[in-house]
């Protein structure tokens, strides 16, 4: 695993980054965040998690760029967990759109992996925001890429599965974001694969099929917050 | 089916389609609502400002008759099955009305023990049927005796009706002496033209269909 230096870290609680959180969304929230990078705080809106397997086929990694460069020209921040595969292929098309996009480590800030992500990790610490909930100087260890996803889940409007196995981690994320009550979708090329029984069970609980992106931008919220409701009874 | 009409209330209203400043912001509540997020000003989650508001202007709403002193109010069931600690929007809508003094007490007596279709995302002709519903749901936990009088089936957002019609019949045949009624935070125009404004209360009914095995909801 790379160090990548002792970039300039901002430490925030969940609500300073993502605005106030109501009881669900609290339950496994990290108690701390820390962060590099020049986008805004609270972060803008909307964001959707692209994930999936580190070892994706072709085919999935051209999935996840164009549903990644489809969702950034339409003003979407791109969220991933700068893992090798689909993640890395979600992060650079946001990139190559001239878009944002957010990467969730499972590792401390300072720590780089894959290695060979050292210079995606730079240049989204350069240009973009890079998160972990890890303190720089804390062990790391397999249960903390389970937290990440689920720490993923929080950030995110919308999660998309692109590919993914039976034991892959993407499927923590998927779960907390139908426990948080927000959209996720699963390619529709997984969903139709027999091979799978998780995409099956996921859409018992309010997992959707994704055939187009057009999709995932219907349910996503607007980049403009309503500050103030006002009715006339 | 022992209930064919079932009457309603409900208090804002949307369009799923058509664009307009008034049209997008009432699509942006149901967002919020649907993921019961905080409002900025004042900072008060959605469930919370929708009880409170209710309350401040109960005596000028039309579905004020729905709330007695003894009614229980249900929260519905989505359409998929539910994991522990998730997010379950109508029953924390009917948490917050019971915290304002609207309501007796929440049970959550009724679940989705198969999951459905999601009707958002299904072509009219696909939708589930009512009585698909009725098969999807069972009532898990008895309310206490004596058997409650008055039940209020509690929704977020009323579509065509058939998921509240459906739970009516299936806490209607554990209580075959209780009043059903129903409210739901919002009202789906599914015309943008008919649509007026974010805050439309109403009552209204839905309606069986029985050789459609459907529902027309009015207005």
């Amino acid at each position: 695993m790379e160090s990548i230096g002792t970039p300039k870290i901002t430490t925030l609680a969940p609500k300073e980054l993502l605005g106030p959180l109501n009881d669900v969304e609290r339950k496994f929230a990290p108690s701390e965040l820390f962060t590099v990078g020049p986008m805004e705080i609270p972060l803008p809106r909307p964001r959707v998690s692209i994930i999936g397997s580190r070892n994706a086929s072709p085919e999935g990694l051209a999935a996840a760029a164009q549903i990644s460069s489809a969702l950034s020209k339409k003003g979407v921040i791109i969220v991933s967990g700068l893992a090798e595969g689909i993640d890395t292929s979600a992060h650079k098309a946001a990139i190559e759109q001239g878009s944002r996009t957010i990467a969730v480590l499972g590792t401390p800030l300072n720590r780089v992996y894959p290695a060979k992500n050292w210079q995606l990790q730079r240049e989204i610490m350069n240009s973009h925001l890079a998160i972990s909930q890890f303190r720089v100087g804390s062990p790391v260890q397999r249960k903390n890429f389970v937290m990440r996803n689920r720490t993923m889940a929080l950030i995110s409007d919308a999660s998309i599965i692109v590919e993914a196995g039976e034991t892959s981690g993407s499927l923590h994320q998927g779960w907390e974001a139908l426990r948080l009550g927000r959209s996720l979708f699963i390619r529709k090329s997984i969903v139709g694969n027999p091979s799978f029984k998780w995409p099956r069970k996921m859409m018992q609980y309010g997992a959707l099929e994704l055939r187009d992106p057009k999709q995932v931008l219907e349910v996503l919220p607007s980049s403009k917050r309503i500050s103030q409701i006002t009715v006339q009874i | 089916m022992r209930i064919t009409v079932l009457d309603f209330g409900s208090f804002l209203s949307y369009s799923p389609h058509g664009a307009s400043p008034d049209i997008d912001q009432a699509r942006e509540v149901m967002k919020i609502m649907k993921a019961d997020q905080y409002l900025e000003k004042p900072q008060i989650l959605m469930s919370d400002w929708i009880a409170k508001t209710i309350k401040q202007h109960l005596d000028r709403l039309p579905f004020a008759s729905l709330f007695k002193e003894n009614t229980i109010l249900v929260p519905t069931p989505g359409s998929s099955l539910m994991q522990a600690n998730s997010l379950w929007v109508p029953h924390r809508i009917a948490t917050a009305l019971v915290n304002v003094g609207i309501g007796k007490k929440v049970v959550a007596c009724l679940v989705r023990k198969t999951a459905v279709r999601k009707s958002a995302w299904s072509k009219p002709s696909e939708r589930p049927k009512v009585k698909e519903h009725i098969a999807s749901f069972s009532v898990q936990e008895l309310i206490s005796s004596p058997p409650p009088e008055e039940i209020v089936l509690i929704d977020d957002i009323i579509t065509r009706g058939a998921t509240l019609l459906a739970a009516a019949n299936r806490l209607s045949d554990a209580l075959p002496k209780a009043r059903i009624r129903a409210f739901a935070a919002m009202r789906s125009i599914g015309n943008s033209s008919d649509f007026v404004s974010l805050s439309r209360p109403v009552t209204g009914t839905v309606q069986y269909r029985p050789l459609k095995d459907d529902t027309i909801r009015r207005p």
